[in-house]
């Protein structure tokens, strides 16, 4: 074998290999800007024109949380494919991380509910306090995360997830939808094309450095 | 430099496409044989013969779980055959730099 079709070999293959042992590819993150646009935008169409707020009807939450749903199902669904077959370290690591992020969710709802039954306020306080607080808590916890194993734009994409949630918090109970839905969007769709540019270019400069 | 230097056990397209995805896993990761298989588009018996010659010079590991039709075979790129890889891609880059 010549040294060139060598090179040339060993670059594609390390690509190959990383991109189908990585679940988060561009789709996943296209699905999640998609699926953050028509959730938000649901809830925002249901409540923009309330006046005094009162939340959302029950319709417009059941599309809400089933397109949640959908999003969970797609990434569990990425990450069983890209991960068959691996096991080891990496995969305890993550599953627990996971089991942590379920646990921090969890106690958001609960810490929440407990804020809500606290004293009485109005709808738009509960809804503004329940979604931002979510959004914002996760995305601390998952910059936390991304920190420790030095994912750098991991961080960046959590840290970008809580200014937009806390900028929907400023937005009020009826903006604030809108703009989780229109900042999440734009940002998971930044990302696909970051995810999407990387994995070209982490071919190229590869194939470029071996000089193939 | 020419490429006899390169490492004769790696510098053949079935096992540097072998070592090369495993060295895509995190160390202390290990893939099921039927997913390299999968990955490299060898044949099981030809997969099994490359293992071999890596697993003899301490390149990779190779564990057998479970027995009959629900064994599982996994495989996993050893210290050694870490580096190796490092030093056949830098002897690669010598090369085709005129180095």
């Amino acid at each position: 074998m010549e040294p060139r079709e060598a090179a040339r070999l060993l670059a594609q293959t390390q690509a190959d290999a990383r991109r189908s042992l990585d679940f988060r590819a561009p789709w996943v993150s296209l699905v999640a800007a998609m699926v953050a646009l028509a959730s938000f935008g649901i809830v925002w169409l249901n409540v923009r024109t309330q006046h005094p707020f009162t939340g959302p009807s029950p319709v417009a939450l059941v599309c809400f949380y089933a397109l949640i749903a959908f999003r969970i199902a797609t990434v569990i669904y990425a990450y069983a494919r890209a991960r068959t077959g691996v096991s080891g370290h990496s995969v305890k690591v993550q599953r627990n991380e996971a089991a942590a992020m379920g646990a921090a969710l969890l106690a958001c709802y609960l810490l929440l509910i407990a804020i809500a039954t606290g004293a009485h306020h109005s709808a738009g306080f509960y809804w503004s306090l329940f979604l931002n607080g979510t959004l914002i808590a996760l995305a601390v916890i998952w910059a936390g995360r991304s920190a420790i194993h030095r994912s750098w734009q991991q961080v960046a994409l959590a840290v970008s997830v809580a200014l937009i949630a806390a900028v929907g918090a400023i937005a009020g109970p009826r903006g604030m939808w809108l703009v989780n839905g229109v900042g999440l969007c734009a940002l998971l769709l930044a990302n696909a094309a970051i995810v999407t540019s990387r994995r070209r270019g982490g071919t190229r400069t590869h194939t470029v450095r071996t000089g193939a | 430099m020419s490429a006899e230097a390169l490492d004769p056990l790696i510098h053949v397209p079935a096992r540097l496409q072998i070592v090369a995805a495993l060295a895509a896993l995190p160390d202390g990761d290990q893939l099921s044989f039927k997913r390299l298989q999968d990955m490299i588009e060898l044949t099981p018996g030809n997969l099994i013969t490359h293992l071999r010659k890596l697993e003899e010079a301490g390149y990779l590991t190779t564990r057998k779980t479970g027995s009959g039709p629900a064994s599982r075979t996994s495989v996993a790129l050893t210290h050694d055959g870490r580096l190796a890889l490092e030093t056949y891609a830098t002897t690669l880059r010598g090369l085709l730099n005129g180095v």
